[in-house]
C-alpha cells in the first residue's frame, strides 16, 4: 500500500492518551480502521475503535472508508460531561 | 384565611397560629416583626404603616405561594399591619406549617425577607423629639445602606421593577413578535448543573414563558467552580429547587416548575408533556440516550450538549424519521463508565459555561425560527486550540432507535445486567464463568480469588469473538462500574448472557 500524508485530530480521552490534539503523518493504512490500529501501537489508546466515531473531511464516515492523500481524519469518542 | 392580607387592627397571633394547624405537619415556624423604640439613634414613640394595597396584596400573595412551592410547605400565610401602631405591637406576622422543621424555618425566612424587599410598604416613624420620617421598608431590610435622610411625608412609591426585553426586541430578527413567541414557549431543561446554569439564566432572562427543571442532585461544594449561580451556603439543597428560585428571582414572569428526580422511562413522557423543546444538560449517557429515544417517540426536538475537560459537543436531534439521532452517530454500546465524566476526568469551569451558553443561544434561535445548528451535524469545539468543527452526520439506515420508535411492538426486556453475590464461590455455583476486566496492574495488586478470563477493557471487543455465546459470563472489576459497561458492550456483540458483579470486588469485601 503506498504511503500517504494524512492529517489526524484527536478529541477528549484520545487527545489525552495521544498527548496531542493533532498531527500530520505519513501512513500506509488504507482505511480509518487500519490507521487507528496503527496509532494504537504508538499511543496507549484504551478505547476500541467500536466505541469511537471517525470523521473524514468533516463528515462522519465508516471505518472501512478508503483514505486518500490529504484527508483530514478526526477520531471522536462520545462524551457526556455536564 | 388569605395567603397575604393587611390588617388595620391589632393582630391576634394566637388565632393566626390556630389557622396554621394541620395534622400532617410536624413543625410550625412563625416570625413576628415588632415596633421597637429606636431607629438609628432616634427614639421612636409610635409608627404608622401605609401600603400601596392593591399592588402589595397581589405581590404578597405571590411571595407566599412561591415559598409554599419552593419549600414544599403545607400552609403559609402573612399578615401585615397598616395604620397606627404603638411600641411593642406586632407589625408583621408570618406563619408556616410543614411536615418538617427545616422547610418551615426556611419558608418563613423567605417570606419575611421577600416581603421586606418587594412590597410597597412605608412606615412613618414618630420620634420623641416631635419629628417624624417616612422609611421605605425595603431600606429597613438593608441596614448597611441606611442613611439618616428621612424625607418628610415621602409618598412617592418605590419603583417595582418589571422585566424589560427592549435590548433583544431591538433586534430586527426578534421584535415584538419574537418576544411574544418566547413568552408563549415552553422549554424543559434536564440537568441544572454546569450546562444547565447558563441555559436557565439566559432562557429566564430572555422571557421564555415556561421552564421545567429536572435534576435529582443536591448541590455540592465541588460543583461551584462551574455552577457559579449558586452559593456555598446552598450546598446540600436540591439543585432543582435552587435553580427554580434563581429563575424566579431573575424573572418573576417565567412560570417555572422544578422536579427533584432522575429522568427515567417511567416519568420522561409526563415531564416532557407540554414543552416545545428539551435541552439535555445532563452529565451521563443513560439520560442522554433516554432523551434521544424519547425525542423519536414523541417527535420533539432535543438539543444535546456534553463537555469533557476543555472541549464539548453539541447536537440537535429533531426526533423525526429523516434526520440523525444520537444513536445514528454513536454505537449502541456507548455507556457510562467508559469515558470519564466531569468528576472523573476534570473540567475547567468556563467550559460547560461556554457550551451551556451555546445551548441557550441555539434554543432561542430555534424558538425564534433563526438559522443555526442543523439536525444532521455535530458541532465540536476545542477550547484549548479554540478550533470549531461542524461534522456532517447522516440518519443511519440501520439505526435501532429510529427502528424502535417506529415499531409498534415493544422489544422484550433484556435479562438483568447486574447481579449481587456475597462470594465468588456463590456465583460459580450459579454457573457463571468469570471475566476480569481490570488491567494487568490492578490484577497484580489484587488478584481475583477464583479462576477467570483476563479481558481488559481495551481488548474487550477485539477478543469478544473468542467468547462462547452459550456460556453465562459474570464480568468483574474493582467497583462494578466498568464491568457493567463491559457487559453491555458484550451484549451488543450478541452475548446476551453477560452480567456484571454489582459493587465489584470491593462490594464482595464489604459483605464478607
Amino acid at each position: 500500500m503506498p504511503e500517504r500524508t494524512i492529517r489526524v485530530q484527536y478529541y477528549a480521552l484520545l487527545r489525552e492518551q495521544a498527548g496531542r490534539s493533532d498531527e500530520t503523518l505519513t501512513t500506509g493504512a488504507s482505511n480509518a480502521r487500519e490507521l487507528y490500529a496503527e496509532l494504537s501501537t504508538r499511543y496507549p489508546f484504551t478505547l476500541p475503535a467500536e466505541m469511537l466515531r471517525v470523521a473524514i473531511n468533516a463528515e462522519f464516515g465508516e471505518w472501512s472508508q478508503p483514505l486518500e492523500a490529504g484527508d483530514a481524519v478526526v477520531f471522536i469518542p462520545p462524551v457526556a460531561g455536564g | 384565611m388569605k395567603a397575604f392580607e393587611f390588617s388595620n387592627v391589632v393582630l391576634d397571633t394566637a388565632a393566626l397560629q390556630d389557622e396554621m394547624r394541620d395534622v400532617t405537619c410536624g413543625g410550625f415556624a412563625a416570625f413576628e416583626g415588632w415596633v421597637r423604640n429606636h431607629n438609628e439613634g432616634l427614639e421612636v414613640t409610635r409608627l404608622e404603616y401605609e401600603a400601596f394595597a392593591e399592588l402589595a396584596e397581589k405581590e404578597g400573595a405571590r411571595i407566599v405561594e412561591e415559598a409554599r412551592v419552593k419549600f414544599g410547605v403545607t400552609r403559609a400565610a402573612c399578615v401585615h399591619r397598616v395604620g397606627s401602631l404603638a411600641l411593642g405591637d406586632v407589625a408583621v406576622w408570618v406563619g408556616v406549617s410543614a411536615a418538617h422543621r427545616d422547610e418551615a424555618f426556611r419558608a418563613c425566612r423567605y417570606i419575611i425577607d421577600e416581603v421586606k424587599h418587594r412590597l410597597p410598604i412605608w412606615k412613618k416613624e414618630h420620634y420623641v423629639n416631635g419629628d417624624s420620617g417616612w422609611v421605605n421598608c425595603e431600606r429597613c431590610a438593608m441596614p448597611a445602606a441606611h442613611t439618616h435622610e428621612h424625607h418628610e411625608h415621602h409618598h412617592e412609591h418605590a419603583p417595582i421593577h418589571t422585566p424589560d426585553y427592549s435590548r433583544q426586541i431591538a433586534l430586527r430578527e426578534v421584535g415584538a413578535e419574537g418576544q411574544a413567541r418566547l413568552r408563549g414557549a415552553s422549554v424543559l431543561v434536564v440537568g441544572a448543573g454546569g450546562l444547565g446554569v447558563p441555559v436557565l439564566q439566559y432562557l429566564a432572562g430572555a422571557g421564555v414563558g415556561r421552564i421545567g427543571i429536572v435534576d435529582a442532585d443536591r448541590l455540592e461544594p465541588s460543583n461551584l467552580h462551574r455552577q457559579t449561580w449558586y452559593a456555598l451556603a446552598d450546598c446540600g439543597r436540591e439543585k432543582s429547587t435552587l435553580a427554580a428560585q434563581r429563575v424566579q428571582a431573575l424573572n418573576p414572569e417565567v412560570r417555572v416548575e422544578s422536579h427533584a428526580l432522575r429522568l427515567d422511562n417511567g416519568n420522561a413522557e409526563r415531564l416532557a408533556a407540554g414543552h416545545d423543546l428539551i435541552l439535555d444538560c445532563s452529565d451521563n449517557f443513560a439520560t442522554k440516550f433516554l432523551l434521544n429515544d424519547l425525542a423519536l417517540r414523541i417527535r420533539k426536538p432535543v438539543l444535546f450538549a456534553s463537555v469533557y475537560q476543555y472541549e464539548g459537543q453539541l447536537q440537535l436531534v429533531r426526533g423525526d424519521d429523516a434526520t440523525a439521532c444520537l444513536r445514528c452517530v454513536w454505537p449502541e454500546a456507548t455507556r457510562d463508565g467508559l469515558v470519564g465524566n466531569c468528576a472523573e476526568a476534570g473540567v475547567l469551569g468556563p467550559v460547560p459555561g461556554v457550551f451551556g451558553s451555546l445551548q441557550a443561544l441555539e434554543a432561542l434561535k430555534i424558538l425564534l425560527g433563526l438559522p443555526g445548528l442543523t439536525a444532521n451535524e455535530m458541532l465540536i469545539f476545542d477550547l484549548v486550540s479554540l478550533n470549531t468543527q461542524r461534522l456532517r452526520a447522516r440518519r443511519a439506515a440501520d439505526c435501532d432507535a429510529h427502528r424502535r420508535a417506529g415499531a409498534v411492538v415493544a422489544t422484550p426486556a433484556p435479562p438483568e445486567l447486574e447481579l449481587t453475590f456475597a462470594t465468588l464461590a456463590e456465583a460459580q455455583a450459579a454457573g457463571y464463568t468469570f471475566i476480569d476486566v481490570r488491567d494487568a496492574r490492578e490484577r497484580a495488586e489484587e488478584p481475583l480469588p477464583a479462576p477467570a478470563l483476563n479481558l481488559p477493557m481495551s481488548k474487550l471487543l477485539s477478543d469478544a469473538a473468542t467468547l462462547d455465546a452459550d456460556l453465562r459470563y459474570l464480568l468483574v472489576c474493582a467497583t462494578g462500574k466498568r464491568s457493567a459497561a463491559a457487559a453491555n458492550l458484550l451484549r451488543s456483540q450478541g452475548l446476551r448472557e453477560c452480567r456484571s458483579l454489582r459493587g465489584g470486588i470491593r462490594g464482595l469485601k464489604a459483605t464478607a
